[in-house]
């Protein structure tokens, strides 16, 4: 510590309020925040409830932003992953409740290195680990700081939207109507297009913001929460294939038919370490059950988010045989059967919420009056098939030990899983190797883990479907990547608090000692204490290679799977 | 396409690709042309291919075919390359001093490589299934705690039972075995009459112990199991690592002593 230059302050949750991540930064001033406390939406809320260093006042200071569209502007596009909701000031917001495919998608993945930047690498890398340049500045002059800039917030224009977007259902969103929920709060792809309905101004808030208002005021959660289930609901129901022949009219019938329950527990990561130490036995009986083998079918289930294992009655226990994920459906043969050739075939399995679970629950009086009539006879299912379908553990493409370790593990919430065939796999670490190559030297993953049938899981980001570290994150340092979804870490913005570390059901998430080129840790100016960042496997996401870790492998024995795949995943478990 | 099919397909293009060669060296030598040349130029020209799989290893950045790809064409064209190497030598072994050194290199540049990938293909699986599957740079730290938990114990065992026979036991046969690596060649083979052995001596001590002793016993039993896993893994996974350095260094000596060959050839020619 005798080199001054190496302590620094350490980052704080107010560091880089959101306004200051926009290309053209515009301070917020207290009679804009004070404007914005008088929105309806805002307006019940009481301050006595927040704590003294968490204020409303605060919270909307560092996490509220003022946006201004022009008409047609796109403000949020389908399939892009965000973490802010937008309240509509002035002007108005059009849904589109169409997919707009790729019309406007592809945006510029500027982030990756040309081939010269890549082979750079070869002589840029630092020699010693975790090196950074940190220095004490916050971004008071953005323009300085790229790093903190948000190349999501820069504006999308689609050259004639109006065109694209003639003949599509909409719904106008006038001033004072929230948005952008469903992204912020779940942690999942945005499921609409909103564009500027005219000139119009937004206030956007990330969602740690709406986190934590949502904790401390009662009224606006009840609020955020009725427009969340109304929002995802209509929007999942459209998405889902057995409803695509269904009218407007029809489809809002079944949507107020529709159930939206919820089973386990939202914040399932912080129970995980003690139920891994139950035996196979007792963790699937403290699974809730959402259907159950052998009951009538009284309606479907359609998974919203979480998973759900699928078991059959074995001997003395149960045997799981499939699990499901978002948009996947449970109880759809039964009903339709029972409907088409009027028979009573009971549940074949048994659902249960793996951690927690949202689904859409539709009666059968609903489907039989409004769906299956409307559905063609070839997407009914035949009789023999149904049975097939409902399957036996001689379909399953996974031996039953895997699923059990997978499913048990929660292994089935990675997209992009490493998983390592040991029987395969030399222990020649080029894989490691590859990877701190890509990383400046560091190595983000672990090539250790559990393993079952000879396949290992290794300590390696999963980017999951359902991403609990970003959860607790107080600066919004870990997010997802808004173009592809990966789950990434804003090393300039990330205050070390280890809250993503912790929450990591899997372990693989480390936290590391920033240094200086040469070598020595970085100081907190005020504590005195090491300068910490969280460190993880970003799927080389600013690679042109893609993983490298699976590039290198020369034996083929590691792969990213993507784990709602299962068909892929038994493919490659069981290649020969 | 899975294991079977590029199998089959990479064990189609040898055969078609050396059963070309041949035929187009039979050909030439039939009309009385001078074919050394032509072969050595082809077999550097392979053998430099070759060595670029190791490059790729340094350039995980920049996509040049995932590493799987090119461990098979370098199964593939390895072997062409002996297939080549047999024609430019018309299959004999060179008789004088330079050839045939430079011969020999080949031979164990070609049969480490078939070695290594023997191994590598017969390792992994038995590795996974016998101890735990631990990070090779870890196997020392592991080691040396293994020993100091053992050495704890004794000293536990003379405290409580103001006895020596364990810690005599340890000092006669298991000092030796927790302070290195042992039974090296044993572990390579797969053969486990010195574990064996070991825990029978153990274990043979239970009927002079007393209840606390048999209780120490019964750890320092499985601390030698633990000890022998590690020695287990760190043999195997030294094997599965250490082919290499004989490998790449032999390669690097071979095209070194063939360029002066191939200059050789060319000014004597």
């Amino acid at each position: 510590m005798s080199d001054s230059s190496q302590i620094v302050k350490r980052p704080q949750r107010w560091d880089v309020p959101f306004w200051s991540e926009l290309e053209n930064p515009e301070p917020l001033t207290p009679g804009v925040v004070d404007r914005w406390l008088e929105l309806p939406i805002f307006r019940g809320m009481e301050a006595s409830r927040f704590p003294l260093n968490n204020s409303p006042r605060d919270i909307l200071a560092n996490d509220g932003r003022l946006r201004r569209f022009k008409a047609g502007d796109i403000i949020v596009r389908q399939g892009d992953y965000g973490h802010s909701a937008f309240i509509v000031l002035s002007g108005s917001a059009q849904v589109i409740l169409d997919n707009l495919g790729d019309l406007v998608r592809g945006r510029e993945d500027s982030s990756r290195k040309g081939w010269l930047g890549a082979l750079a690498q070869l002589w840029r890398n630092p020699k010693l680990p975790e090196v950074r340049n940190l220095g004490d500045r916050r971004p008071e002059r953005p323009e300085e700081h790229t790093d903190f800039i948000d190349k999501d917030a820069a504006g999308i224009f689609v050259q004639d939207i109006n065109v694209i977007i003639k003949g599509k259902r909409t719904v106008d969103l006038p001033a004072g109507e929230l948005f952008g929920e469903i992204a912020a709060l779940s942690r999942t792809a945005r499921t609409s297009t909103v564009i500027a309905g005219s000139d119009s101004e937004m206030l956007e808030i990330r969602w740690q913001g709406l986190r934590d208002i949502r904790l401390h005021a009662p009224e606006f959660k009840e609020y955020v929460d009725r427009l969340y289930r109304d929002h995802s609901l209509l929007s999942h129901l459209r998405e889902t294939a057995m409803f695509r022949h269904l009218d407007d009219a029809t489809l809002k019938r079944v949507a107020a038919a529709t159930e939206f329950l919820t089973f386990g527990n939202f914040e399932w990561y912080a129970t995980y370490s003690k139920m891994r130490e139950t035996s196979g036995a007792e963790r699937i009986q403290k699974e809730p059950v959402i259907a159950q083998e052998g009951h009538y079918p009284n309606g479907v289930y359609l998974v919203r988010s979480g998973f759900a294992r699928l078991s059959e009655t074995y001997n003395n226990g149960e045997r799981t045989v499939s699990y499901l994920g978002r948009g996947q459906i449970y109880g759809f043969a039964e009903v339709a059967m029972n409907w088409k050739d009027k028979t009573e075939l009971p549940f074949q399995r048994t659902l249960r919420a793996v951690g927690y679970a949202d689904v859409l629950f539709v009666p059968t009086s609903v489907l039989e009056a409004e769906v299956l009539p409307r559905l063609p006879t070839a997407e009914l299912p035949r009789k023999r098939l149904a049975a097939a379908g409902l399957g036996g553990v001689r379909d399953m493409k996974i031996r039953p030990e895997m699923m059990e370790f997978m499913v048990e593990r929660r292994f089935i919430n990675g997209t992009a899983t490493m998983i390592i065939d040991m029987d395969r796999c030399t222990r020649c670490d080029d894989c490691v190797r590859a990877c701190a190559s890509t990383h400046n030297n560091n190595p983000r993953f672990l090539r250790h883990g559990p393993i079952a049938d000879g396949f290992m899981i290794a300590n390696a980001c999963m980017h999951c479907q359902d991403p609990v570290c970003m959860i607790g994150c107080p600066t919004g340092a870990i997010h997802r990547d808004s173009a592809h979804g990966l789950v990434v870490i804003n090393d300039r913005t990330c205050i070390g608090c280890a809250t993503c570390a912790n929450s990591c059901p899997y372990d693989n998430i480390q936290m590391v000692t920033a240094r200086s080129p040469d070598g020595r840790p970085f100081y907190d100016r005020a504590t005195n204490q090491p300068i910490q960042k969280a460190a993880k496997c970003d799927l080389c996401s600013n690679q042109i290679t893609g993983p490298a870790c699976a590039n290198a492998c020369p034996h083929d024995a590691l792969v990213r799977m993507d784990m709602r795949d299962v068909d892929h995943l038994g493919s490659w478990l069981n290649r020969q | 396409m899975n294991f079977t099919t590029r199998r089959r397909l990479g064990c189609f293009l040898f055969a078609a690709t050396a059963g070309l060669a041949w035929v187009l060296d039979f050909s030439l030598r039939v009309r009385l042309r001078r074919v050394e040349l032509l072969t050595g130029l082809t077999l550097m020209v392979v053998i430099l291919l070759l060595t670029l799989f190791n490059a790729r290893k340094k350039l995980p950045f920049l996509p040049l075919l995932r590493a799987s790809t090119w461990m098979q064409i370098h199964i593939y064209v390895g072997l062409f390359s002996c297939v080549l190497f047999g024609l430019h030598t018309g299959w004999r072994i060179p008789r004088g001093a330079f050839e045939f050194a430079l011969a020999l290199l080949f031979y164990l540049v070609s049969a480490s490589g078939v070695v290594g990938l023997a191994i590598s293909r017969w390792l992994p699986s038995r590795l996974t299934v016998q101890g735990e599957n631990v990070i090779f740079e870890r196997i020392p730290a592991l080691r040396a705690a293994v020993r100091r938990e053992v050495e704890e114990m004794v000293v536990e065992s003379v405290a409580k039972s103001q006895s020596s026979t364990i810690a005599d036991f340890y000092e006669a046969r298991l000092r030796n075995y927790f302070s290195r690596q042992r039974f090296l060649v044993y572990h390579l083979v797969g053969y486990g009459k010195p574990r064996h052995e070991l825990l029978s001596e153990a274990q043979s001590l239970d009927r002079y112990l007393n209840a606390d002793e048999r209780g120490i016993l019964g750890r320092i039993v499985e601390k030698i199991q633990a000890k022998d896993d590690l020695d287990l893994q760190a043999a195997r996974q030294g094997l599965l690592k250490g082919w290499l350095f004989v490998h790449i260094p032999l390669t690097y000596s071979m095209i070194l002593m063939a360029l002066v060959h191939g200059i050789l050839g060319w000014k004597l020619s």
